[in-house]
């Protein structure tokens, strides 16, 4: 066995031991009014369980990382599968360290699964080891990367904690007009993680099902008077085509469902044949996300967030507002020297200039102006709580859109990783 | 909400301290001097009660500048503006990302209405726009003013504590604890001071009376930051100023060395390789699809001129200074003067070429002569016939009247006019148009160019008879050159800024205020964060003085910071 293999394998290992963990802390949590002992014992006693199975995971996690690194050659963050499966492991680092500070066991509960979806979302993307292009090769490769992830990680951590708070003091029983609009967003925010949940479900059920239908476009442009150009854009859709890429034909179609074409085409503004693609993933998450959510709710018979509402019994509010601040104010440093300061470095030494306004760039510097004002918010205007609380949640939305959207809708000179 | 201050208000503590107005808590004693006593809320801590310059009464105009720019709030609405702009600017590609566009009709073109309105509204150009500099500007300003507006009341403050602090002060703190004790106060007092000091705090004790203090630094830390931001933005601020930093993409040929304009340097590049990965180095799934790079790198050679700089007739004495392989992530930096892998072009381009004049009609040759693309002699001599060249185009092409021009100063289609004189040719002289390149002698068409400059009768050609007579260098490097004197302090700032913010986030400013008085302990507990970490410092503490507490009892509620 090549040591990329075993790599791989021992990723597939954590991934496992993690989901182990969430079901352990699940139990831990969950069980503790069923169990007959004292609920403090069994969740102590499960929670220790959970924490060993969880840490073994991170073990096997990090082994991943080094046999990678050493079987490829390079650091394993060069393209969105490889930092995906980083900023995963991130997270539980940055967890275990907010861990071993406070030892909240329901910590984990919502942690873990955060680790588990970039995970999942990591296998989306091609796997393969790719040799390191010219403007990779550095070390800052290396340190700007690896701190931003771990910046990041924190900010994860913070917003696990946040909606923790959220589901602990939202009053879920009140009518109250300004109580029934907290209840509105924190079920909204939980319907966004199914979502994405959903959208996994449906790349990997299709890929399973090896679903394909492919669609062309002619490009013409008229470069000089008398002279045409025509380019032949092609795509391939591996979701049924709910739209079409803009004027585009299809070139082989492969029905589901009794779905035999394509219901609409996608607007004229959504430029190139990618855009009608990323569309249809979009619907398909809402839709796929739409019935699962139902489902949840029909197994619950109660809104997620008053489901949720009771696994908080016994924690401490002020805990978790602060468990919220200390990941935060532990994260800020290592985001502004990662993703901020050793940016800068490696953009001079690479491209001679230290800042140019790529998105990528302003939405780091968004990232950080965004906690900026949480933290003068807390520290001089005294927003602690419920309105912390929902800044570090809305935070973590900044953070993945700076990771994940800015390569999906806007790209720029910062698009090493593509994705999809 | 605004509270007037009523216009003649008594500051004076029931210590005899004379208070400014604006204080909430006693400057010496600590005693609230916001109420009288009834209430047990939580103090407000933050500059430990001192009045700020911010709060005088009756304000003049600098005042109220310094007010408008002191205020915390005005600094968080600063940031989200920014935060709003920054994000604003990324909708569509910025105007400097392009090159060689029409602004006003390129975002119509490209991005339909929407795109037009962004331009309209000035959002191609964010980050140049007066509004979003202004933005910046003001948080530079807000930066220097909250900072010293905070600092100094926080310096004085801090560096003269009364060890004895008013009771109320002590328990109207977030972490309180009052228990009995039988001991001697003095006594007990003095039992608490080692493993306080072991705990690394700083111990002063006033009969019956505690102070315990540690990190006190750790306050400095959003001050240092802000300094440190400071800096930076000053230095991005002043980099725009000319003279202080230099940008240009040149053109460097293979073998070709190439003056820096505005500079006394000279660059050649000795060798430009490209690499790319072989198939065997990439994943299954690129081969035959993808082509990926390796390597791009320009073995260079920088030179210093010493002599006969400016003028273009004498060769320049050029002295080598620096050399260096430019790679992507690996400039040649030279005493601040940096270049850079910026792009490449494999398309040989012609250096100089060594046409023969020949009889055409006999076949007679007369001789070989070296004409050079880039700064060529002005007469030669072939045989006995003399040729003087009259006029040169590096990229030859016609402008809208008919003439002839160059259209760029690169040798991508040079033609060169000659006038000669020699046997057989009328006095004045004979005119040739001559193309070095093959493929522009048929384009431009120089047989019928030269016969109505010439005549029927002419019979002198030039041609080019073996490879060994042209020379092209390979290929061409542009590096992107620069200088940028600014740099220094831009890092300066980001150091300050880190070290800030490791002082202020990762150790707290502890304080604990014991009184012993009465057969009672009074304890107070503040610090500016992390108060989970410190009620457990604190019942560790009380452990070793053999009382046993909960943590959660010593929060005296309120919020947590």
């Amino acid at each position: 066995m090549s040591l990329l293999d075993f790599s791989s394998n021992v990723f597939i290992a954590a991934f496992f031991l993690y989901s182990g963990a969430f079901m352990l802390y699940t139990i831990a949590i969950m069980g503790r009014k069923w169990s007959g002992r004292k609920p403090e014992e069994h969740t102590a006693r499960w929670g220790k369980v959970a924490f060993l199975a969880s840490s073994l995971g991170l073990l096997c996690h990090i082994l991943y990382f080094f046999t990678r690194w050493s079987g490829s050659g390079h650091i394993p963050v060069s393209n969105m599968y490889e930092f995906m499966t980083f900023l995963s492991m991130m997270v539980m680092v940055a967890f275990t360290v907010i861990f071993a500070i406070y030892r909240k066991i329901i910590l984990g509960l919502f942690a873990v699964p955060i680790s588990i979806i970039i995970m999942a979302y990591a296998a989306v993307f091609p796997q393969e080891v790719q040799p390191l292009i010219p403007s990779l090769k550095s070390i800052y490769l290396n340190i700007h990367v690896t701190l931003a992830a771990l910046g990041e990680s924190f900010f994860a951590v913070g917003f696990a904690a946040g909606l923790m708070y959220l589901l602990r003091t939202v009053n879920f029983d009140s009518v109250a007009k300004s109580d029934k609009k907290q209840q509105r967003l924190v079920e909204f925010t939980l319907f966004s993680i199914i979502v994405i949940i959903a959208f996994l479900g449906s790349v990997f059920a299709f890929r399973g099902a090896g679903y394909e239908t492919v669609f062309i476009r002619q490009n013409v442009t008229i470069d000089s008077p008398g002279q045409e150009d025509s380019t032949i854009e092609k795509v391939s859709y591996k979701m049924p085509p709910i739209v079409a890429p803009y004027h585009s034909e299809i070139e082989s179609f492969q029905s589901f469902l009794g779905l035999k074409e394509p219901i609409f085409e996608a607007p004229s503004w959504m430029n190139g044949v990618n855009a009608g693609r990323k569309f249809n993933t979009v619907i398909w998450s809402l839709i796929s996300g739409l019935i699962l959510y139902g489902f949840i709710r029909m197994i619950a018979r109660k809104p997620l967030g008053k489901a949720l509402h009771p696994l908080m019994d016994g924690i401490d509010a002020d805990d978790l507002d602060e468990i919220t601040y200390r990941a935060i104010a532990i994260g800020f440093p290592i985001f502004t020297l990662g993703a901020l300061i050793f940016a800068m470095i490696w953009a001079q030494v690479a491209w001679g200039r230290f800042w140019g306004w790529d998105p990528k760039e302003v939405w780091a510097l968004v990232t950080w102006l965004f906690y900026s004002a949480y933290l003068h918010l807390r520290l001089a205007r005294g927003w602690q709580g419920r309105k912390s609380a929902w800044l570090a949640v809305l935070g973590f939305l900044v953070v993945m859109f700076t990771l994940v959207g800015v390569n999906l809708v806007i790209a720029g000179l910062h698009s090493y990783a593509g994705t999809d | 909400m605004s509270q007037r201050t009523p216009f003649i208000t008594n500051t004076k503590c029931e210590c005899g301290h004379q208070n400014p107005v604006g204080t909430v808590l006693c400057e010496a004693c600590g005693k609230p001097l916001d109420d009288n006593g009834n209430t047990n809320e939580n103090l407000e801590m933050r500059y430990d009660g001192r009045a700020r310059r911010s709060q005088r009464v009756n304000p003049g105009l600098i005042d109220r500048v310094w007010n408008f720019f002191s205020s915390v709030k005005i600094a968080i609405y600063l940031i989200v503006l920014t935060l709003v702009g920054s994000m604003l600017g990324t909708i569509f590609p910025q105007e400097s990302t392009f090159l060689n566009i029409d602004a006003s009709t390129h975002y119509k073109d490209e991005y339909g209405v929407a795109g037009d309105i962004y331009y309209k509204l000035g959002l191609s150009h964010t980050y140049e726009s007066w509004w979003f500099v202004t933005l910046l500007v003001m948080i530079g300003a807000s930066l220097v003013i909250c900072s010293l507006d905070r600092v100094l009341p926080l310096y004085k403050a801090l560096s003269k504590q009364k060890i004895r602090k008013h009771r109320q002060f002590l328990t109207r703190q977030k972490i309180v604890l009052i228990t009995e004790v039988e001991e001697d106060p003095n006594l007990w007092v003095q039992r608490a001071v080692q493993p306080l000091k072991k705990k690394g705090y700083r111990v002063v004790t006033e009969n019956g009376a505690l102070l315990a203090e540690k990190h006190r630094f750790s306050r400095w830390g959003p001050y240092v930051i802000h300094i440190g931001l400071i800096i930076f933005l000053l230095a991005v601020l002043v980099r725009g100023l000319p003279g202080l930093n230099m940008d240009q993409h040149l053109a460097f040929p293979q073998g070709d060395t190439v003056p820096i304009p505005d500079t006394s340097y000279y660059l050649k590049n000795e060798k430009f390789t490209v690499e790319f990965y072989t198939e065997a180095e990439m994943p299954e799934e690129f081969r035959g699809t993808k082509v990926l790079p390796k390597l791009y790198e320009t073995k260079a050679v920088l030179y210093e001129c010493t002599a006969e700089c400016g003028d273009p007739s004498k060769e320049p004495k050029l002295r080598e200074v620096a050399s260096h392989d430019i790679q992507v992530n690996s400039p040649l930096n030279y005493k601040g003067l940096k270049a850079y892998q910026f792009d490449y072009d494999l398309t040989p381009v012609l250096r100089s070429v060594q046409p023969n004049l020949v009889n055409s009609v006999t076949g007679e040759a007369f001789g070989k002569f070296k004409l050079v693309m880039k700064n060529p002699q002005r007469v030669y001599q072939a045989g006995p016939y003399e040729l003087t060249l009259k006029e040169k185009y590096m990229d030859f092409g016609m402008n809208e009247e008919g003439q002839p021009v160059s259209k760029s100063p690169y040798p991508n289609a040079p033609a060169f006019l000659f006038l000669i004189h020699g046997p057989g040719l009328p006095t004045e002289g004979q005119q040739y148009f001559y193309f070095p390149r093959q493929v522009d002698q048929v384009k431009f068409q120089q047989q019928a160019i030269n016969d109505k400059l010439g005549g029927s009768e002419r019979f002198l050609e030039f041609e080019v008879t073996a490879m060994s007579d042209v020379d092209f260098s390979e290929s061409t490097a542009y590096l992107n050159i620069r200088v940028d004197k600014v740099m220094p302090f831009i890092w300066i700032g980001a150091a300050i800024i880190m070290l800030g913010l490791v002082l202020g986030f990762y150790w707290q400013h502890r304080r604990i205020w014991l009184i012993v008085e009465n057969g009672e302990l009074t304890l107070g507990a503040h610090t500016n964060k992390n108060w989970f970490g410190f009620r457990r410092e604190i019942v560790s503490f009380l452990g070793k003085m053999d009382m046993t507490v909960d943590e959660k009892s010593l929060d005296n509620g309120g919020g947590l910071s």
